[in-house]
């Protein structure tokens, strides 16, 4: 969309289609555009903070109850009622649907949807054709398979070079991973420790992937274990030629479901710590990858790339994210733009780009300060793995400090009822320093002046991950 | 007052309560003059005022065989329907007393039988020659309607009935004695329990295709499935004030007044379809769907008629006979004797022709029995090939038959044997190879080692990429920007569906329950076959009106122009991943999928190509609703016809695959798809014999909901398999791999 005259995004008007802490992120970055917005809540809903602030700040039919967050039909009613001209999904429910992306854009009734353009959400949503397209262009992905397999004498040849592989690689304990090819969320994969084990897998996961996927198909992979989990900020304005990025992230230190609960930016700190390999040229490349291809593909809006850092410093491209991410406020926390007012706020970007506006600046103007990390503070039970807590928080405070940004929408005033629905994020904070020391130490300090109470419906105590958070602060950037 | 004249006057009474019930209220006068006149004589009678009752009582009579003469010219065809239905009407019994000389019942005694409504049994008829007398065997099988009593249920028969029949049909082919089969029925009875309504009936069909012993069927009351469950048959004789059609003429006006379950037709409808549908004797004869007529008395053959089962008989044995005598006797004499059987004057009762046939004569009765019914009704569908391109068809197909032979009879069988040898040659020779360049490959293998990383690190070649779902054909409704709800929302609780998702990227099938949305034929063979491997052939013949039914041939031109297509039945080659195969497919979109005789026609046309080309042969259903009514028998004999072709087709050892989509019901079913030994489903299928408002009609009770989806005919055996839609494609190429007989091109 390479449109000369400028565009005039205040004409428009979002639907918000999400909810809790980045429906309220989305609102406040359309407040700050002047650009009108409409959110929606459904009954388990009223009390989240984001149905407040739509009160407050929306304009004319600016909030509507809906039945589900997931119903289509519903936000396009809505939308229509509304008479929004774009779509926000934020992240999960309709964020990486590329159905969903191609009916808000091909109905009769034409929408904006602020993201990638259908297309690209549906060419890198599928992790065949991502790492095809990877290996196309030279990047580096994990060792195995690029297509799916279907004849089992082929599938145990590549197992056994896999094997041969890492091996050769002197990895002591080769893993091979065979996983359905139509499959994705963790469904359809094993590990094979013997290739004398992998025939019985392979036909296991074969005959899962006919019967859940209608596909037989299955991708044989080398399994990594020890690796850094490392992301790729990158925006890009709808002529998907000029891609830029915003550093990178690392998002190691999760729980035990493999979901994210510190994340850091930068990825490395190869100044201030040191590494088996040579840091910084991992984060050079990586960057260099994501770029090109953002630029092969003509990625038009933002999105992250997501790789596995060995402990060799060898990097993996695992997949990448088709949309604005939860920790996208740790890599805006850590840039600032040259020319550009206040603090650099990419949810805002999203939507500028996503309407229309060009980007406005180049890679040269985007500059890195510092170390930001942030805490996804979770009402559960890290000692149990994570199970999520349910009940009624009583007090929620914290201590304002310049270095901190809380972004949550639960209710600082009002005791709030944890809806079980959704995902139990509670809030997300961002803490600032200008190097990991004085981030860590400003972490902790958060931490400790933290008041998180509540009682469920038993009378027990509140139960979160602060403390987790606490004893893996002194574990960031470590590799 | 004397005994003798009370029963005739009894008998009076009888007929004339007969006649009225015939007429349904006309020709009263008539039937008032007889009324008056019987009254009359019977008051005076018993009041005994008579003086010669003997002599009064022949003059009535007599003026009672006047009116039924007179009034026999007038006889509608709706009027013969009533006939055949009539309680006074001759059944199966008094067939067997009468005609037969002894016999025994085999299937069951009245009502302790698996079903009385079929009645089998052994009998013998005593023939004499000269001095010397000769006993023959005969199996005598039908419907027995038991002159109204409740329990034979009107010869209705149920599925396991006509399993009997089938049963006692392979007894007499295992003791090589002919079948006589007696049609009574108004129609089969139209439940699905296990063997089905529908696929007992195709079974019947298809082994009387092939049956080993002389089948004689003679018609009386013959209505559609019912009557072709015990109908296939060497001779078919009919009687003469009987019935044979399509449908019952009710349920062909329910059909043409577009009536809702629960409403009746208008009287007129009725008789007006009755008119049109040529159901009698005389039309049937005419378009060559039954061999002879056998004579009634005035106004239809009831108990007492002697002389009419004397003449039955004679007939009967002429049909036997000629059967035997055209397959056993060598030309020149067969001629001869197939003249003093034909001679009127004949009696049947003083010649003697053997009944047994040898082996050769069997098969040579078998062949012609199965082209007889091949050649039926080919003047009912209008054939628009250009004349030069039907003819040089048929040379085509005259000149490749034993190029085929060749083909695959001879230079296949050898060219295995030449492969097997080479291929030991060229294995052993790599054995040797890889020895002698061991100690050399040896030092290589560094460069192999090489080799490993690069192929699981950089991209690899893919050619086909059949993992992505794109379809060739969109259904036109992808383009309509609205929700669609699934039928199975409120159970399953799915999402409303966006209908360009739906009908393109999802093939019509709910994403989160599966359920199947009807699609287009086109998107079938668009999408189901490789790109731009489909030829049609036989286009040009066209669905006719060959009964010139009223306001038809409108209805037919409105069908052909809303479809582009000529007839329900596109027949066509096509390949799926290389393999190719001859598709008939049977279009839900042409009149409901009705099948008649250009349908027929394009059918039979198919599966002899595949045969002849030894390629798999696919009958495709998308839709059909049964025969066609409004081409009457035209419509009918379809299901024998199909049955043989394909009975014909599966014996040359090739792969007949049925492939049922959304509604089949009727008739095709109950013939050339029921047969099938493979029948699979498309999860959207409804399978069955006849639909939910005609079994309440029939029968009067309320079937359950799903009575009919594919999953219920599934677990009655009826079909082998359910398919996705999505998966069409991918099941057929596992089907054509894995199952058919030996005569495949590519085996």
């Amino acid at each position: 969309m390479e449109n000369k005259e400028p565009v005039d995004i205040t004409r428009h008007k979002i639907l918000v289609a999400n909810r809790g802490e980045i429906a309220m992120r989305i609102m406040r970055a359309c407040r700050t555009l002047g650009v009108a917005f409409t959110a929606v809540y459904t009954r388990e809903d009223a009390d989240s903070g984001h149905v407040r602030l739509a009160r407050e700040q929306g304009g004319d039919k600016s909030l509507y109850r809906v039945s589900s967050y997931h119903d289509a039909n519903e936000l396009m009613a809505v939308a229509d009622d509304a008479e929004c001209t774009a779509v926000h999904p934020g992240y999960g429910f309709f964020a990486e649907d590329f159905r969903f992306a191609r009916r808000v854009c091909k109905r009769d009734r034409r929408l904006i949807f602020i993201g990638p353009s259908w297309k690209i959400i549906r060419e890198l949503g599928d992790k065949i054709n991502t790492k095809r397209l990877a290996r196309s262009l030279n990047v580096p992905t994990v060792p195995g398979s690029d297509r799916p397999i279907y004849d089992e004498m082929e599938a145990e040849r590549i197992a056994r070079s896999v094997f041969e592989f890492q091996a050769q690689q002197g990895i002591a304990r080769p893993l091979v991973l065979v996983k359905a090819s139509a499959g994705g969320g963790g469904m359809g994969i094993e590990e094979v420790y013997d290739i004398d084990n992998f025939r019985s897998v392979y036909r296991r996961i074969r005959n899962y992937a006919l019967r859940q996927f209608k596909d037989e198909g299955v991708l044989i992979e080398q399994r990594i274990t020890d690796f850094n989990h490392l992301e790729v900020q990158i925006v890009s304005d709808r002529s998907g030629k000029n891609p830029v990025h915003f550093g990178t992230r690392n998002c190691s230190i999760q729980s035990t479901g493999l979901q994210k609960r510190v994340e850091v930016a930068p990825g490395f700190v190869p100044a201030q710590m040191d590494y088996s390999f040579d840091a910084a040229k991992v984060l050079q490349d990586i960057v260099h990858y994501s770029l090109t291809m953002a630029r092969k593909v003509g990625y038009d809006n933002v999105g992250t790339w997501e790789w596995i850092v060995t402990r060799q410093g060898e990097p993996f491209l695992m997949e990448v994210n088709t949309r604005i991410q939860v920790e996208n406020g740790v890599s805006a926390r850590i840039s600032s733009i040259r020319n550009h007012e206040g603090p650099v706020d990419l949810i805002a970007e999203q939507i500028r780009i996503g309407l229309g506006e060009p980007l406005g600046y180049t890679q040269d103007d985007v500059t890195f300060d510092g170390v930001g990390i942030e805490y996804r503070l979770i009402a559960e039970d890290p000692e149990h793995g994570f199970t999520p807590w349910v009940g009624r928080i009583e007090r929620f405070a914290w201590k304002e400090e310049p270095w901190l940004t809380m972004l949550t929408h639960v209710p600082t005033d009002t005791p709030y009822e944890i809806p079980t629905e959704f995902d139990p994020n509670l809030a997300l904070a961002i803490i600032w320093g200008k190097d990991l020391a004085e981030a860590r130490e400003r972490g902790v300090s958060f931490l400790d002046n933290l008041h998180l109470e509540g009682r469920n419906n038993a009378g027990e105590a509140l139960k979160s991950n602060v403390d987790f958070l606490r004893a893996n602060t002194a574990r960031t950037l470590r590799f | 007052m004397d005994n003798t004249i009370e029963k005739r006057i009894q008998s009076l009474n009888d007929r004339l309560s007969y006649t009225r019930d015939i007429f349904a209220g006309k020709h009263e006068d008539s039937i008032r003059l007889l009324d008056e006149k019987l009254t009359e004589f019977t008051n005076r009678v018993r009041n005994g005022e008579v003086e010669d009752p003997h002599t009064e009582i022949v003059s009535l009579e007599d003026l009672f065989v006047f009116v039924e003469k007179r009034l026999e010219k007038l006889i509608t065809p709706m009027d013969r329907v009533r006939i055949v239905r009539h309680p006074q009407r001759i059944c199966l019994r008094d067939i067997l007393e009468n005609v037969y000389d002894n016999f025994t019942e085999v299937g069951g005694q009245d009502e302790h039988s698996l079903d009385p409504s079929m009645l089998i049994a052994r009998a013998v008829i005593t023939r004499r020659r000269g001095k010397k007398m000769h006993t023959q065997s005969v199996m005598v099988i039908g419907q027995e309607k038991g002159h109204g009593a409740e329990f034979r249920n009107g010869g209705s028969v149920k599925p396991w009935g006509n399993a009997k029949a089938l049963q006692y049909m392979r007894v007499a082919e295992t003791e090589g004695i002919p079948i006589h089969c007696y049609i009574f029925t108004p129609g089969s009875y139209p439940i699905e329990d296990y063997p089905g309504a529908a696929q007992q009936i195709a079974r019947n069909i298809y082994t009387m295709a092939g049956l080993r012993v002389p089948v004689i069927s003679i018609i009386s009351e013959g209505g559609s499935g019912g009557a072709e469950a015990i109908g296939l048959a060497d001779k078919r004789l009919m009687l003469s004030h009987g019935y044979y059609s399509v449908i019952s003429p009710e349920g062909g006006a329910a059909i043409e007044g577009r009536l809702k379950a629960g409403q009746r037709a208008a009287p007129e409808l009725i008789e007006h379809c009755a008119q049109n549908l040529h159901i009698t004797a005389q039309d049937n004869l005419s378009f060559g769907y039954i061999d002879s007529v056998v004579q009634e008395p005035a106004l239809g053959a009831r108990p007492h008629h002697f002389d009419f089962f004397r003449s039955l008989r004679q007939e009967v044995l002429r049909a036997t006979d000629e059967v035997v005598i055209t397959n056993t006797k060598p030309p020149m004499v067969r001629g001869l004797a197939l003249a003093r059987l034909r001679n009127p004057e004949a009696n049947l009762d003083e010649m003697y022709v053997r009944w047994g046939m040898s082996g050769a004569a069997k098969n040579r009765m078998r062949e012609r029995r199965q082209q007889k019914f091949l050649r039926l009704s080919r003047a009912a569908a209008i054939d628009n090939r250009p004349f030069l391109a039907k003819n040089a068809a048929a040379l085509r197909d005259w000149v490749t038959k034993p190029w085929m032979h060749f083909k695959y009879d001879f230079v296949r069988r050898h060219q295995r044997k030449l492969h097997n040898i080479m291929e030991e040659l060229s294995s052993e020779w790599d054995v040797f190879k890889g020895r002698l360049f061991s100690p050399w490959k040896r030092i290589a293998s560094p460069a192999e080692k090489k080799a490993t990383a690069k192929e699981l690190t950089t991209l690899s070649n893919w050619v086909d990429d059949n993992r992505v779902s794109k379809w060739n054909y969109l259904s036109p409704r992808y383009k309509v920007d609205r929700t669609i709800t699934c039928p199975n929302s409120a159970s399953y609780g799915c999402l409303d569906l966006w209908g360009p998702d739906l009908f393109a990227e999802f093939a019509g099938v709910c994403s989160h329950c599966g359920y199947h949305f009807p699609m287009e034929p086109e998107w079938y063979v668009q999408n189901v076959f490789d790109k731009g491997s489909v030829f049609e052939f036989n286009r040009e013949i066209e669905a006719g009106n060959p009964l010139n039914f009223p306001n038809f041939e409108e209805r037919i031109k409105a069908a052909q122009e809303k479809t582009g297509c000529r007839s329900g039945c596109m027949t066509f080659e096509a390949r799926i991943d290389g393999t190719k195969l001859v598709v008939a497919m049977l279009m839900g979109t042409f009149r409901g999928g009705s099948f008649g005789a250009a349908e027929g026609y394009k059918f039979v046309e198919a599966a002899a190509r595949a045969a002849k080309k030894r390629y798999p042969f696919l009958a495709y259903v998308h839709g059909t609703a049964g025969i066609r009514i409004q081409e009457g028998t035209h419509g009918v004999i379809q299901m024998p016809r199909c049955t043989v072709a394909v009975r014909r087709y599966i014996e040359s050892g090739g792969l007949y695959l049925v492939l049922y989509d959304t509604n089949s019901f009727a008739g095709p079913v109950a013939s050339f798809l029921g047969c099938a030994p493979y029948q699979f489903a498309v999860r959207s299928s409804n399978i069955g014999f006849a639909g939910p408002g005609v079994i309440k009609e029939t029968t009067g009770m309320d079937i359950p909901p799903k009575y009919h989806r594919s999953y219920r005919a599934l677990s009655r055996g009826h079909i082998q398999g359910i398919w996705d839609r999505r998966q069409i494609r991918a099941n057929l190429k596992q089907a054509l791999l894995t199952m058919g007989g030996r005569n495949l091109y590519y085996r």
